[in-house]
């Protein structure tokens, strides 16, 4: 990773306030259960954040609605100082333009080939014309094409271009969706459950990779993990969560195994083997009804 | 095992030891009562070993006069005619398939979120498929006049409304992520639909397309009985003029004709639902 490409050097102004997200009393109830309880939580711009906790503790609900891909039932949550709670239309769609999300399930259009997969990260700069162009035909311009070409490039995948994304194994597809993310110029990347669809060493590809456009392209990242020394090995800060509600903030040394045990009630490695076979458990069927 | 135990089980569990007298009778009762229907339902229809016989050996007669096939003086006709119907088949299932594809969106649920609407529009699906094909070749045949025309519109209008349910199956059961995935980086409800929906619900719609045409170029030789074009109007000619020969010919001739499409067609949706 010599060359930074050239998207990272635009910076748009929104950045120049440091805090880059900000919830307040964010809660989200599904039913009688509370998935998030009045969370409440500041990270700066250019933070490395994990976030932990077992099964059903909430931290995917809580980055689907910080994507707003749920609506929250209470509680704001303010970017740069700006509310996004209700936005709607073409100001949430810049939103999520500029909150780019990597799903455990890589989330790819299985059908379409790698270069569209990537170039789906450009749908929120259409206007007018071009997003007709985009929506009838596919017409990505010569330069955003140049551009998907680079991003899947500095992940090694520039050859799988014209690939359909079925082909690729699970981690070129979670990096593929990494580049989706990047073709976003987004501010934020929130990352849910990246790695735990991969074997270890591509695990670590990926997780690299995340670390890297976090401190190359100075973009802020949130991972949700159930591996806490994977969280401890990337994050600058690890965000503990226990039924819906924010139980351990602070720096990765901090959360020692003590403090585990005292969180949660159980040691370590009990945590992430129960946590494995949960995320184990939820894929397989999944993947069935949706055959 | 002693009688008495025998009986013991007999007592706890009597349905293990065979169905009870009264379940017995009801259902000699149901099967008697199925036979008479039967019995009668044959005598209504004149279904007498007497017609059967002599209907055989009608079937004879016609089979003997059918050998060997003849092409006649006409083949020329008859080519252009099973010509006609393949082209009348592809026209009317490829406009079918076209109309059926918005329809389609627009009775899935997970694009038309109004219940009402998509209420009516599947109703009037259902509505449609009640007809067959050959109600309305009869009535595009009054209002365009003779000719592969009608025939065309008679497959494309009984097809639509199945395509259209078929595809709107297809579209509720297109993956959720893959959607999701679109709609997460910020694209609208239409691109979501374009590039989330349409790549993995296009190559079965054209598979369900495609099996149409198999099946509307067998179907498409009767259009032409009734007047809408095509290899029937041959057939029918030729069975009032008893050339038997000349009918086995193009019986022949369709077969071979069925028998490639449904081929290729075959081959052809394999690959495009097939992961390739």
């Amino acid at each position: 990773m010599d060359a930074a490409p050239a998207w990272a050097e635009h910076v748009p102004a929104w950045m120049s306030g440091n805090r880059m997200l900000e919830l307040q009393g964010l809660t989200r109830q599904f039913g009688t259960t509370l998935a998030v309880d009045h969370v409440n939580l500041e990270v700066p711009d250019g933070q490395m954040v994990g976030i932990i906790g077992r099964s059903g503790a909430g931290k995917s609900t809580l980055l689907r609605l910080i994507n707003r891909l749920e609506a929250p039932s209470s509680g704001r949550i303010l970017s740069g100082g700006r509310d996004v709670t209700a936005l709607d239309g073409r100001a949430l769609r810049d939103w999520r333009r500029d909150c780019a999300m990597v799903f455990q399930q890589f989330n790819l259009v299985q059908r379409l080939d790698v270069l569209t997969n990537v170039l789906i990260g450009r749908l929120a700069y259409q206007r007018g014309w071009r997003s007709f162009m985009v929506l009838v035909g596919a017409r990505f311009t010569a330069a955003e094409r140049a551009m998907a070409l680079a991003a899947l490039d500095r992940f090694g995948l520039a050859d799988t271009a014209l690939q359909r994304a079925e082909t690729l194994s699970g981690g070129q597809q979670q990096r593929v969706a990494i580049c989706r993310a990047l073709m976003q110029q987004p501010r934020l990347i929130l990352a849910d459950e990246p790695i735990a669809s991969l074997d270890p060493r591509n695990a670590q590809v990926v997780m690299d990779a995340l670390r890297d456009v976090n401190r190359q392209d100075g973009l802020t990242v949130l991972v949700n993990l159930h591996h806490l020394d994977t969280a401890r090995e990337y994050c600058d800060r690890i965000v503990a969560m226990q039924a819906g509600k924010v139980v351990f903030d602070g720096t990765p040394a901090a959360l020692t195994a003590e403090r585990v045990r005292a969180i949660y009630g159980i040691s370590e490695e009990e945590f992430a083997a129960e946590a494995a076979a949960r995320l184990r458990a939820d894929a397989a069927p999944a993947r069935l009804a949706m055959a | 095992m002693t009688t008495a135990e025998i009986a013991a089980w007999r007592a706890r569990m009597p349905a293990a030891f065979g169905s009870s007298g009264r379940t017995r009778a009801l259902r000699i009762a149901g099967w008697l009562a199925f036979a008479l229907w039967l019995g009668w339902a044959l005598q209504h229809f004149g279904f007498t070993p007497q017609r059967l016989w002599n209907g055989l050996s009608g079937l004879a007669t016609i089979l003997r006069l059918m050998v060997p096939p003849s092409p006649g003086e006409l083949w020329v006709d008859i080519l252009q005619g099973l010509a006609e119907s393949v082209a009348m088949a592809f026209l009317g299932t490829f406009v079918a398939a076209v109309i059926a594809v918005p329809l389609g969106f627009l009775g899935a649920g997970n694009v038309m979120t109004n219940l009402l609407f998509r209420f009516s529009l599947r109703r009037v699906f259902d509505g449609f498929r009640g007809i067959d094909q050959l109600i309305w070749a009869l009535a595009f045949v009054r209002a365009v006049g003779l000719g592969p025309l009608a025939g065309v519109l008679a497959i494309a209008t009984a097809d639509i409304a199945v395509l259209a349910k078929l595809n709107a199956e297809a579209i509720e059961n297109a993956e959720r992520r893959q959607q999701e995935g679109v709609t997460a980086a910020g694209g609208s409800r239409l691109a979501r639909l374009r590039f989330g929906v349409l790549p993995q619900v296009l190559p079965v719609m054209l598979a369900q397309a495609l099996y149409f045409f198999e099946s509307n170029t067998r179907s498409a030789a009767i259009l032409g009985v009734v007047g809408a074009g095509g290899i029937g109007l041959q057939i029918s000619e030729r069975i009032r003029v008893r050339h038997w020969d000349e009918v086995a010919f193009i019986i022949l001739l369709m077969v071979v004709t069925v028998a490639a499409i449904d081929f290729l067609s075959a081959r052809l949706r394999r690959r495009l639902t097939g992961g390739g």
